[in-house]
Formats: C-alpha cells, sequence, structure tokens
C-alpha cells in the first residue's frame, strides 16, 4: 500500500457518495461550459467581413407580412447600400417529406451573387443559375444528403404559398455557414402566385463596415410611416433575433453561471465534510499513528480534489461531445448548426472554455477541502478519539 | 541517567503530573499531582473507578494530550517540550495504540491497517511488507492478512490492532480497556498477548481495565482514586 492507494480507498469507500459527488459536479460542469459557449455564441460578432456588411430588411408587423416589391427600387438608391435582392423563405416540402429541415429562398440571382460571395461554386455554373429561371443554386450538404447532381430536378410543395415547382439544379455551393440552402428565381415565385408583387424581406450589402448603421437607419427612415414600414438590423442580429430576450441573455448565463459555480461549491463542500465527519475518529487514530496534521490535511484536498476534477473531467469532455461532436456522436444526423438552422454557426465548445471549466472544477476541489482539513487539524486526538464511543 | 529507585533506569517517569479541565466556571481536576516511574518491560495495570483519571494518565504518557503542570519523561524525554510534528513523529516510534473499539480503519485490509504507521517510516516497500507479515505472524493472524475489518471477528481485530501497535517497534504499549468489547475467550488471547509481549519482547505495557482478571496478566496494578495513585502493587507472582 502507499499514501495514494490509502487516498483513493478512503475516497471512493463511499462508492454512492463518491459517485454522487462525481456526477454533481460533472453535471454542474457540463453546464457552465454550456452557458459560457452559449454566452461566446451570442456575443461573438460575425466573423467574415461578408456577413458584417450585410443586412436584412423585413416587415415591421411581423416576419410574416410581405413588403411590396417596389421598394426594391427606392432601397437601391440609399447611399451606402452596394448591393440588395429579395429574399423570400418559401419553407416548401422536398420531395414527399413530411417535414424538410432546410430551407428553399427565392432570390434575384444576379443581385444575390454579391450576398452569398463566401459561397464557392462547386458543380454547375452560377450563369446558368442566372439563366434559367426554372434552375437552383443548391447547398452542398443538401446535393450530399440525397446524393444529387447538377442537372437533377427538384420538386417542391409549397406550404406558406400554395404553389408547388419544380426547379433544375444549375449550380451548387458550399463554405457558407448553413450549406443546405436551396436558392431559386424570385421571378419563379412571383409567377406562380399570378403577379404576387410581393418580397418576404430584402437582402442587402452596404458599401463598408463604417456605414451599416446608417445604412440601416436610411432604410428604416425611408419607409417610415408608409403602409410597409420595415425593420432594418443586420444578418448577425437578426439570425439572434430568434434567441428570444437577446439582450438579456448574456446578464442572464452570466447569472445563471455564477449561481451553478456557487451551488456547486456548496454541494461540494457539504459532501466533503461529511465524508470528513464520519471518518473524524479515524483521523484521530491515525494522529495517534504519528500522521501529522499536514498530511491529514493533504489526505482531505488529495481526495476532494481527485473528485471533482473527476467530475469536472467528465461534466466538460462530455460537454464537449455533446456539443462539438454531435455529428460524430449522431453519425452525421445532427448538428447545432442544422438544429437552430444556422442561427448558432459558432456554438463551440472552445479550449479556452474547456479550461475555464477545469480551472472551476480544480478550485472547487480546494475549496470544499478547506473547512473540513480546519475542523480535522482543530480537532485534538483525544476529542477525536471520544467522538461516537 | 542513573536514578535511585533501582538498578534499571525507568522508561516512564512521571512527576507531579496534573490535568485540569475547565468547564465553563467549573474546574475538574483529572490528574492530581502523580508521580511514578515505570521500569522497562513492566506490564502496568491502571484500575479504579470511572472517571478516576486512568485514561487522562494513559493519554498525557502516550504523548496525545498535554498535562496542566507535571512533568512526563520517557527515555529521558520530556514529551512537553516537543511541538505537536515532533510530538507526532515521537509517538510513532515510541508508543503503540490499543483501544477499545479496535479503531481499525475499515476500508483497508489486516495487513493494511498493520502496514499505516511503517508509511511514515524510511522503509521500503518490501521491509514494510515483510515488518507487516511479522507483526501479524506475532498475534496468530497470519493467514488473515487480506481480510477486512469486517471479516474478522472482535478478538481478531483486536489482535490486528496490537500487530499495528507493535509494527514500528516502539517500546511502549498503551491500551485503554483493550478487552471492553471482547467475549471472554478473546479477552484471554488478547491479555495473553499482551503478556507475551511484555515478557518476551521486552514492551512496556500500560493498560487501563476494570476487570479485575485482566489485571491478573500484569505485572504491577495501580489503582487512582480521583485522580491519585490510592494504592501501586507489584504482583509477585504471575497468572499461569
Ligand atoms: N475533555 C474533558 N473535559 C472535561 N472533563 C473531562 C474531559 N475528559 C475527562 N474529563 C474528566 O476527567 C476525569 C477523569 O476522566 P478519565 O481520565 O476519562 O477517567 P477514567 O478513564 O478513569 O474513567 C473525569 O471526571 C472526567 O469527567
Ligand atoms: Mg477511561
Amino acid at each position: 500500500m502507499t499514501l495514494a492507494s490509502f487516498v483513493a480507498k478512503n475516497a471512493l469507500r463511499n462508492r454512492r457518495r463518491a459517485l454522487l459527488t462525481i456526477l454533481s459536479v460533472a453535471i454542474s460542469c457540463a453546464l457552465l461550459v454550456t452557458l459560457l459557449t452559449l454566452q461566446r455564441e451570442l456575443t461573438t460578432p460575425p466573423e467574415s467581413e461578408a456577413s458584417s456588411l450585410r443586412i436584412i430588411a423585413r416587415n415591421k408587423v411581423s416576419l410574416m407580412q410581405p413588403l411590396p416589391y417596389k421598394q426594391l427600387t427606392q432601397i437601391e438608391r440609399i447611399p451606402g447600400v452596394k448591393q440588395v435582392s429579395p429574399f423570400t423563405y418559401f419553407g416548401g416540402k422536398f420531395r414527399d417529406e413530411e417535414a424538410t429541415g432546410w430551407a428553399q429562398f427565392a432570390v434575384d440571382p444576379a443581385r444575390f451573387r454579391q450576398l452569398i460571395i463566401e459561397g464557392r461554386i462547386t458543380d454547375g455554373s452560377y450563369e446558368d443559375f442566372i439563366r434559367d429561371r426554372n434552375s437552383c443554386l443548391l447547398g452542398r450538404d443538401t446535393l450530399d444528403r440525397y446524393q444529387l447532381k447538377v442537372g437533377d430536378k427538384l420538386k417542391f410543395t409549397g406550404t406558406f404559398y400554395p404553389v408547388d415547382f419544380e426547379v433544375r439544379i444549375a449550380a451548387v455551393y458550399q463554405g457558407t455557414v448553413d450549406d443546405r440552402n436551396c436558392f431559386f428565381h424570385h421571378k419563379l415565385l412571383d409567377e406562380l402566385m399570378g403577379g404576387w408583387g410581393m418580397a418576404g424581406t430584402w437582402y442587402l450589402c452596404a458599401d463598408s463596415p463604417a456605414v451599416v448603421n446608417d445604412v440601416i437607419n436610411r432604410v428604416d427612415a425611408t419607409f417610415a410611416n408608409t403602409s410597409a414600414e420595415v425593420r432594418t438590423e443586420t444578418e448577425r442580429a437578426f439570425q439572434l433575433s430568434f434567441v428570444s430576450m437577446f439582450g438579456n441573455v448574456k446578464l442572464l448565463t452570466g447569472a445563471i453561471s455564477l449561481v451553478v459555480v456557487f451551488t456547486l461549491i456548496l454541494v461540494s463542500a457539504s459532501t466533503m465534510s461529511m465524508a470528513i465527519r464520519e471518518r473524524f475518529r479515524e483521523l484521530a487514530v491515525l494522529k495517534a499513528l504519528g500522521f501529522q496534521r499536514r498530511e491529514l490535511a493533504g489526505f482531505i484536498l488529495a481526495e476532494s480534489f481527485a473528485l471533482s476534477t473527476l467530475g469536472g473531467a467528465l461534466g466538460i469532455g462530455g460537454a464537449w461531445a455533446f456539443w462539438n461532436q454531435m455529428d460524430v456522436l449522431t453519425f452525421g444526423h445532427l448538428t447545432l448548426q442544422k438544429l437552430t438552422k444556422g442561427f448558432m454557426p459558432y456554438f463551440e465548445v472552445t479550449p479556452r472554455i474547456m479550461a475555464t471549466g477545469a480551472i472551476v472544477a480544480a478550485v472547487l476541489g480546494i475549496v470544499a477541502a478547506i473547512m473540513p482539513m480546519i475542523t480535522m487539524s482543530r480537532t485534538s486526538v483525544v476529542e477525536g478519539l471520544k467522538t461516537l464511543d | 541517567m542513573e536514578t535511585s529507585h533501582g538498578p534499571v533506569e525507568p522508561i516512564v517517569q512521571i512527576r507531579d503530573l496534573t490535568k485540569i479541565y475547565r468547564q465553563g466556571d467549573i474546574d475538574v481536576t483529572a490528574l492530581a499531582g502523580v508521580s511514578l516511574d515505570i521500569a522497562p518491560g513492566e506490564f502496568v495495570v491502571l484500575m479504579g473507578p470511572s472517571g478516576s483519571g486512568k485514561s487522562t494518565l494513559l493519554h498525557l504518557l502516550a504523548g496525545i494530550d498535554r498535562a496542566t503542570s507535571g512533568t512526563v519523561l520517557v527515555q529521558g524525554i520530556n514529551i512537553a517540550n516537543l511541538n505537536e510534528s515532533e510530538l507526532a513523529g515521537w509517538r510513532n516510534q515510541n508508543v503503540g495504540f490499543v483501544f477499545q473499539s479496535f479503531n481499525l480503519i475499515p476500508v483497508l485490509t489486516a495487513a493494511e491497517n498493520v502496514e499505516l504507521p511503517l508509511l511514515l517510516t524510511a522503509l521500503s516497500r518490501s521491509e514494510r511488507k515483510a515488518q507487516v507479515r511479522t507483526a501479524l505472524e506475532l498475534v496468530g493472524l497470519g493467514d488473515r492478512a487480506h481480510h477486512r475489518p469486517d471479516q474478522l471477528s472482535g478478538g481478531q481485530q483486536q489482535r490486528v490492532a496490537i500487530a499495528r501497535a507493535i509494527a514500528t517497534d516502539p517500546a511502549l504499549l498503551v491500551a485503554d480497556e483493550p478487552t471492553g468489547n471482547l467475549d471472554a475467550k478473546s479477552a484471554a488471547d488478547v491479555l495473553n498477548l499482551l503478556q507475551r509481549l511484555s515478557r518476551e519482547a521486552g514492551k512496556t505495557v500500560i493498560m487501563v481495565t476494570h476487570d479485575p482478571k485482566a489485571a491478573s496478566y500484569g505485572t504491577r496494578s495501580l489503582h487512582l482514586e480521583k485522580g491519585e495513585v490510592e494504592r501501586d502493587v507489584r504482583a509477585t507472582s504471575f497468572t499461569p
């Protein structure tokens, strides 16, 4: 036997409690890591310049309410607007699917080109897409998922819109935050709707990051007091507006993280105290045998530290696996990007967040040991021997 | 250091030992100026009514409690002069403890329990193992080395505790009512063992007991009464 194996045996003597301690630390650490990841997600600025330039204007009344097509020419003339395209969520069902998890948008292909500049064309040609109003631009992920190829026909059934259509794959894109979408001609939708004359939203691109805010204000102002007022915001803000209470989420996640850490400390400290208290007599015996206070303090600390770092490793590792390896765990069926349809492109447990979690677990192991160590060193051998006697 | 009391230098010299517990406004005198010498190899039995100070005396001379006044010299060392950590080291090398309730560590096997005090020594793993085996064989439990306390009878547990007490080969063995939780047969085994350790291994054994039969195993009995030594009787003959 060694001192280390002695500590290990003591730590595991009450298996159920050791397990509960480890699990409570693990769950709390996983929660903490998730909250920190969420907070990062919600506060990370757009990662590319292209996306920081993009703006979305929608009907002020509701996202479901379309906007008159004639607004296009007015927006085009606003200083600082480099490009604008209609951007209408079709939300149809593909083939015979019950529900289709990827979106179709009606756009003006010639204008849209400047709005999807991260996307590389991997198959077919964008010119072909522009030329043929019965064609579409399809994301690589969807192409691969259904084992499609350029030239294949895609059939969609409307859900919001009472129309069905079929389009030919003219080009395939890859490299955006969401490579699953299908873009088709707004003209086609307009025609099918019998000269609709409306658009779902406007998708804009500003000249430079410096003018983004001005453009937003100008677009809003242009349609103020008209029958179709708009609400304009950056693409990122638009995406995040789907996360309710965005403004307070950062504060909220911060507060919850603190509560989690605090609760974690209380829970672990009390289980640790319990574990030590029921061993007071043994600690007294060890003292009588010649073990010194600092050695016994070392045992307590090692036990507490081992349990909490084990729990931490489990929780942090679990959170990492769950969030970052979701596609691997589900054999490619699920990713968070897919789940949130690209609204959470940065939701990733980073090494930095994992390190924060590890530090919390380690500190916890130390803090939880403090009270038991103090009580142990204050108790004399004779007092300790009397307990439970 | 030569003394005038006899040819053998005492292993324990106690002078005017006093222990007063302060409980609020009341002072409880547990020991009231005890003086006595114990020679090496003696088997001293401490007797007396409950509350007479037997345990207190044992704790003071074993270095797990501090006196209010007076001195305890063990092998010439005034243990009051040792600080906490020196005292811990001193106990490890010089005192073996046997308790009424065995006090083995439940998660450790008999061998591991015996090894505990050896972990504090400079002995190598194999030396520790050898010493553990010797101690367990000496108490007749060589075949129970890998049993945990809950797999042993009370008498066996107490013998493991004795093996643990002698593991570092200390000169002093202190035992506070070691047979208090045992049946007559196991008690006799334990008492025989302590007697053998004093006779054959030269250990100085100091044992607290209530049981007059247990007292008959000793070479000397001290009767305490209200914190003072009332009678000090040396046995003229040993128990068969
Ligand atoms: N920690 C303590 N606080 C107060 N009084 C104590 C304490 N320990 C022992 N005493 C008192 O000291 C006296 C002697 O106790 P003790 O040595 O345990 O007696 P014995 O072992 O002979 O029964 C008793 O009156 C007891 O109440
Ligand atoms: Mg007593």
